[in-house]
């Protein structure tokens, strides 16, 4: 058997199963530039704004819920309600909540004592509050009407001044979101320890990796367009104006250049989350490791090429089959991720924890999205199905399906590791039956009344489509209610949840080589990872894995499983 | 226990092992973000791009085309500007103080003798030009990047009084905070060079 490096027993003598220590909570309410401290604030802030997103969705669904306009005062105000929903959860939640597991994650699966520039980190994180105050600000005095997407002329001559704090608060989160990225490159490529070359690295952090170069690259073009946006409305330029020169298509091209690679900022991520929980979950290594690392890449270059496949039916006709191909393709590299989840868990010895659950839910929806979005890429059909509730189907089941999917995957994964106890296993498993069928029953039918020729973007319906409707207002009350069981079982396992130790899902990625929390600097020593991050089910795994417990819990402290 | 690249590293400056990683890191985070930051200057180069093909031609119809003369000295006076900055920030690197004294201070008047033919170009747009997206563009872009020349003009002002107040006694270590400084005057010159060639030479 081959001698195993075991990090820090050296330092270690003796551990009490109470001995958690954990941050106070009055830390998380301060400037810090621990990265543990920093992911926690990310993370509690973004599901703040999920859940303020959320409660702008069952509004949506209440509206919906009968064919006229009962709810809202006029459709102006379901414009601006929609518009809402869809900026905070996407530049609110689901991007500032990767930047959480990022953060929290990545510094330890690299054995690094933190972030490359920890002040930049802390920095990053605090522009966001601000942003978010001047974007929900907006809300209260003539709010932005024209959509997360903010096409001009609505968003120039039809909005008020809510679209241009909408505007600002964009700046601000692009720019916080820029800062959050070079420190993650920074960290990935300069901060591993000299035994994990990149070919060793965990495939969360490949994921980060390609994300973060995605986020560099576009999001400048968010702010130049932002700027332009800006100056329309206050400068009395006509950038998007016919009328003085100006082009509309303007801004859809540099908005899509940088919210079409967003939507991979969105979800490779969750990509990455899903490799790491499929491989530890199922006690197998990750199928087709180099391939999966190197999809991630591929999904961030080709990313750039499709963006004109949001404006097939504003473009030119001899540029709609190149983006129609380019859009294509795409399904390839993330076709080599799927088969790679099927592959690692196929034959495995699959434990079906909450984690694992919501795993698997993700590659179930996602497939679907997937599928969706070939069939959108098809230009006959799109411009059939074009503003209809076919399209808003097929992007909530790749942002919730999919995105949302590897957040709860990665909350009920990374929780102990956080806090060092267990969620509750048994909320967990009721969480995801009402999430999983919740979500699919909202989201599914929208693909009919798609079909059927339902548009997006309005309060009020044909009749025909009423019954419908009903079934996904009331999936969407499931969906939301879902909600509440995931926060009752955050807040209870924080307090009373079973003691976690330092590994309690025996994984080989070093963020579980240290104490659950981590010290204020991760690892007392230089720790020295496993020579292969997914190379479960050999002895040498288990002798690893066996003196990681030896080293920080002793032999009475296990908790779960196995 | 030290990568190739670390033992380069400490051959080179002689640094210990922190502040090496921490060199490495500000030199890298520096390459990104000049990387993501020129892509905004890109998205503006687009924009001045897909305006045009509003137009039947560029410059309109009836739009005098910008003279190049004044840009022309003023990208000079930048690109020796950048190189002067290159020169100072060599000298201490080689520990002499009074040639980075020297150097910076033509620099950065040679600097703001840029930015004040870039003013004065941005102040004199024909009201024909103003009236379509010729001028405007050329407002937009002198504009957005004065905004980038001042504030980074600021922070080579800033490390040159450091360094008149005895900051950088030279070497590779105390270095970083000049090295950043130039590495952002490149930045400006880079930037301007496109804007320079769409803006003038591309008709």
């Amino acid at each position: 058997m081959a001698t195993i490096a075991v990090p820090l027993g050296a330092e270690i003598e003796s551990h009490e199963a109470e001995a958690v220590q954990r941050p106070a909570l009055s830390e998380y309410l301060r400037w810090s530039v621990d990265h543990k401290i920093i992911g926690v604030q990310y993370g509690v802030a973004s599901f703040l704004f999920f859940i303020i997103g959320g409660a702008m969705a069952m509004l949506i669904r209440l509206e919906l819920w009968t064919p006229d306009l009962d709810v809202m005062v006029s459709g102006a105000a379901y414009n601006s309600l929609f518009t809402m929903h869809g900026t905070v959860m996407i530049f609110l939640f689901i991007i500032p909540m990767w930047a959480a597991f990022g953060n929290f994650v990545v510094p330890l699966q690299l054995g690094a004592k933190d972030m490359a520039f920890p002040w930049l980190n802390a920095f990053a994180f605090w522009l966001i509050p601000p942003a978010a105050i001047v974007v929900l600000l907006g809300y209260f005095v003539t709010p932005a009407e024209a959509g997360w997407t903010s096409y001009p002329p609505l968003s120039t001559l039809f909005s008020g001044d809510g679209q241009t704090l909408w505007a600002l608060g964009a700046h601000l989160l692009g720019i916080s979101s820029i800062m959050g990225s070079i420190n993650f490159i920074v960290t990935i490529f300069n901060m591993r320890p000299p035994q994990m070359t990149i070919w060793r690295m965990p495939l969360l952090c490949w994921a980060v990796l390609a994300t973060s170069i995605i986020a560099v690259m576009a999001t400048p073009f968010l702010a130049g367009a932002l700027t332009l946006l800006l100056l329309d409305r206050v400068a009395g330029t006509t950038f998007f104006d016919a009328a003085g020169g100006g082009d509309v298509l303007l801004w859809q091209n540099i908005f899509w250049f940088y919210s079409h690679p967003a939507v991979y900022i969105m979800v490779l991520p969750g990509m990455g989350v899903l490799s790491e929980v499929l491989s530890v979950h199922s006690r197998k290594p990750v199928f087709g490791y180099r391939m999966v690392g190197l999809s991630s890449m591929g999904i961030a270059f080709v990313g750039f090429t499709v963006w004109a496949h949001h404006m097939f039916t504003s473009l030119q006709p001899e540029l709609r089959i190149p983006f129609m191909i380019t859009t294509m393709i795409i399904a390839v590299p993330t076709g080599i991720k799927m088969f790679s989840w099927l592959g690692t868990i196929w034959g495995g010895k699959i434990r079906f924890t909450s984690a694992m659950l919501f795993a698997l839910g993700f590659m179930s929806m996602f497939v679907i999205g997937g599928i969706t979005g070939v069939m959108l890429a098809a230009l006959p059909f799109d411009i059939h199905v074009h503003d209809t509730y076919f399209v808003v189907s097929h992007f909530h089941f790749v942002l919730f399906g999919g995105s949302v999917f590897a957040i709860y995957a990665a909350l009920y994964h990374w929780f102990p590791k956080v806090t060092g106890r267990m969620m509750n296993e048994r909320l967990g498993r009721i969480h995801f039956a009402f999430t999983y069928f919740g979500f699919l029953f909202t989201f599914f039918p929208m693909h009919i009344v798609g079909m059927l020729g339902m548009p997006r973007r309005v309060a009020v319906y044909d009749e025909a489509f009423a019954n419908w409707n009903q079934l996904i207002s009331f999936s969407a009350f499931v969906l939301g209610f879902s909600t509440f069981i995931v926060i009752y079982n955050i807040i209870r396992s924080y307090y009373r949840g079973p003691v976690a130790g330092a590994n309690p899902w025996r994984a080989l990625t070093l963020e579980w080589a240290t104490t659950s929390p981590p010290p204020v600097t991760n690892f007392t020593d230089d720790p020295i990872p496993f020579e292969d991050p997914y190379g479960y089910g050999t002895e040498a795994s288990a002798a690893y894995l066996d003196a990681v417990e030896a080293a920080f819990d002793g032999n009475e402290n296990r908790t779960i499983l196995d | 226990m030290t990568s190739y690249v670390d033992r380069q590293e400490k051959l080179k400056t002689g640094l210990d092992r922190d502040a090496a990683l921490r060199l490495k890191n500000n030199r890298l985070g520096m390459t990104i973000f000049q990387a993501s930051w020129i892509m905004v200057f890109f998205a503006i180069i687009v924009v001045n791009w897909q305006l045009r093909f509003s137009y039947a031609q560029w410059p309109p119809v009836g739009v005098a085309p910008f003279d190049p003369l004044l840009p022309s000295i003023a990208t000079l006076a930048l690109l020796l500007s950048a190189a002067l900055v290159r020169q100072g920030w060599g000298g201490l690197r080689g520990g002499k103080l009074g040639e980075f004294l020297v150097s910076w201070r033509l620099a950065m008047a040679l600097g703001i003798g840029f930015m004040t033919i870039i003013v004065y170009e941005f102040m004199t747009v024909s009201e024909a030009a103003l009236a379509t997206q010729y001028g405007i563009t050329l407002r937009l872009m002198t504009g957005f990047h004065f905004v980038h020349a001042l504030a980074i003009l600021a922070v080579m002002l800033h490390v040159y009084r450091g360094a008149c107040a005895g900051a950088y006694s030279g070497g590779e270590r105390e270095a970083w905070a000049v090295e950043g400084a130039a590495k952002l005057w490149y930045f400006v010159a880079v930037a301007w060079m496109l804007f320079y060639v769409v803006l003038y030479w591309i008709r």
